[in-house]
């Protein structure tokens, strides 16, 4: 109990710090940017802890559903000046539905396969998103109107600062909605699935079930931030929203990073990452193109090769909890 | 009349293709086939044989046809080394740690290409590249196959076949085939079975390198290529049996048979997107793939 409460005061103290910081900085400053996408990056590695963290089942598609979040809500806001917390309530519904309509054939489906599987899902989106040109603006991309009054209910302003509070209070909740589901029923059903689904299945985890609510959960989630990306960027095109690099396993190398499953887990890997990548890319600007990129890769290999049989934190001790032991591989396939 | 004659030409194009296709996805399988590993970097190889077959025409002059082999061997050899050091490590792993390792190494290869080489698109040219073979020729139109495209058809061919020689009718063939059946068996018979690993996924990578070569004369490569071709490799691979070299022959034609005729009823912009839709419909339905069953 002592341990949860210092936690309860660590989280509190982490939020006050959070909520404090940027009143330091310039409010139409670069570091505020940093920080925004930083939070949202976080809260974004957080909703696929859910279902690649808890429950093991590794995503490569998670931009779809972002993408969906925030074309819905830009494209409402566009033909109808529908508020975006309307949209992107619209756009978590859609991608809801879209993840029902994935994972109702590919639940069952396990490790490499439902890798594949996702992915091809994200990128059929892209796919869909640069073809269909008159709702989405194809190619080129799509710009959210500017409208010079703005206010809390058209989700615009006229600096970045309501916005990262906005990151931060999305931040808060998801990983309150992480935490809840981690230590509720679901979250021991998806860690039953994770440590050994046919043992689960014979004490009665209908594991069918669990993974389709994480998997909707997740979606929901991922497409409202689409929405709060989409408020705060101004413009996207479909090869960033919907980027298997730029979006897909950049949220679960996050979550990797700081340690899979873990609450904590997103909150170092953004802090970490996504600074990272600001640096680099305004130190060597457009000269070295995908050199964040490369560094991602060149770090997601080296995060396996350090401990290959268990994705621990890259810092941090290593912690037994979260490695797999002996784990089976599916073989009746091949 | 008209309408049969389309209908044969999106065959012939669809089969030209699919073989290249094929030889592309011939190498995952057989990787996926004897160390039961998804190497998702496996289309940065195909982008690496067009890169090599390009600078071997830029300098010296070589026909990509015959710098395809120049790149299945420079790739043989990166390929093993890469075996030894970064997927050797992971063999055992859970799959978790297989799929990021070969994520990783697909944005590494990507990105360094590009950082390396830049992002222009380099494309060669040939005395064959405009030039097509007419079969037919009526009032109604013409039915032709395009020299570059037959070509690159007949190289597949050849390396398939050369590729099934070696798996079916060689010692070494054979010892990979008991490695991928039961590597404890392969090595109490006294099968080197880390050598085999290395030699399954040097050869699985040079015949995708090779596959990108020949098609060097009507795709201008780029370090971005490989992933154009990553779902649809992966749809030949799985249409085809994950594992099965057999499959992967069927499964490549499939994919261009299914590409080519998308394009009839589609615009172009969605001719991949109904390869996603069965990829992910197959995957769903029939993991262990469509036609054949048999292993490596």
């Amino acid at each position: 109990m002592t341990t949860q409460r210092s936690l309860f005061a660590l989280a509190c103290a982490g939020v006050i710090v959070m909520a404090l910081l940027p009143l330091g900085l310039d409010p139409r400053g670069y570091e505020i940017r940093i920080l925004c996408i930083t939070l949202l990056f976080a809260s974004l590695g957080q909703a696929w802890n859910i279902v690649g963290g808890l429950a093991n089942q590794i995503s490569l598609g998670h931009a779809a559903y972002f993408g969906i979040g925030a074309y819905t809500s830009t494209i409402l806001l566009k033909l109808f000046a529908l508020s975006p917390w309307l949209g992107g309530m619209i756009g978590m519904a859609l991608a809801v539905a879209f993840a029902l309509l994935l994972s109702l054939p590919t639940a069952r489906l396990k490790g490499h396969y439902y890798a594949l599987a996702t992915l091809a899902a994200g990128e059929a989106m892209r796919v869909i998103a640069n073809s269909w040109a008159d709702v989405t603006g194809g190619p080129v991309g799509i710009s959210v109107p500017y409208l010079p009054d703005g206010s809390l209910w058209m989700m615009q302003f006229p600096t970045v600062l309501p916005n990262y509070y906005l990151f931060l209070a999305a931040l808060v909740v998801v990983c309150l909605i992480f935490w809840k589901i981690k230590t509720g029923a679901l979250g021991y059903r998806l860690r039953a699935i994770k440590e050994n689904e046919q043992a689960a299945e014979v004490i009665g985890v209908d594991t069918y079930r669990a993974k389709l609510i994480a998997a909707c959960v997740s979606a929901a989630i991922t497409a409202f931030l689409g929405t709060l990306y989409a408020q705060f960027q101004f413009f996207f095109d479909p090869d960033t929203i919907f980027g298997v690099a730029t979006i897909s396993v950049k949220m679960a190398l996050i979550a990797i990073l700081g340690g899979v499953g873990r609450l904590s887990g997103p909150l170092v890997g953004a802090a970490f990452i996504i600074p990272m990548e600001e640096i680099a890319n305004s130190y060597f600007g457009s000269s070295a193109a995908g050199l964040s990129q490369f560094a991602y890769g060149a770090i997601l290999v080296l995060v396996i090769l350090l401990n290959p049989h268990g994705l621990t934190a890259l810092f941090g001790q290593i912690s037994a909890r979260f490695t797999r032991k002996g784990a089976t591989r599916d073989r009746s396939i091949a | 009349m008209q309408n049969l004659l389309t209908l044969l030409q999106t065959t012939i194009d669809g089969i030209l293709i699919g073989g290249v296709y094929a030889v592309i996805s011939i190498g995952l399988s057989l990787v996926f086939g004897v160390m039961h590993i998804v190497n998702f970097a496996h289309a940065e190889f195909l982008m690496i044989g067009m890169f090599i077959a390009w600078f071997a025409w830029f300098y010296a002059g070589i026909d990509p046809m015959l710098g395809a082999f120049i790149a299945l061997a420079v790739t043989f050899l990166i390929g093993m080394v890469m075996q030894r050091t970064l997927i050797k490590p992971i063999l055992h792993a859970p799959q978790v740690s297989q799929i990021f390792l070969t994520v990783g190494l697909l944005f590494a290869l990507e990105n360094g290409a590009l950082l390396l080489f830049g992002a222009d698109y380099r494309s060669v040219s040939t005395s064959y590249q405009t030039e097509a073979l007419t079969l037919l020729s009526t009032e109604a139109g013409r039915l032709f196959v395009p020299l570059d495209k037959l070509y690159a058809f007949l190289m597949a061919l050849l390396s398939g076949g050369a590729l099934w020689y070696f798996l079916s009718r060689t010692r070494w063939g054979r010892a990979m085939r008991a490695t991928a059946q039961d590597p404890m068996a392969a090595r109490l018979m006294g099968i080197d079975t880390d050598r085999m690993y290395m030699i399954a996924f040097g050869l699985g990578v040079g015949t995708t390198a090779f596959g990108g070569a020949v098609i060097l004369p009507y795709i201008t490569a780029s370090p971005t290529v490989g992933s154009q071709f990553v779902v649809l490799m992966f749809t030949a691979v799985v249409l085809g049996g994950l594992g099965s070299v057999a499959g992967a022959v069927v499964g490549g034609i499939m994919v261009g048979l299914i590409q080519s005729f998308s394009a009839l009823f589609l615009p172009i912009q969605l001719m991949n997107l109904t390869l996603f839709v069965i990829f992910i419909l197959v995957l769903a339905f029939r993991p262990e793939g469509l036609v054949a069953r048999r292993r490596a």
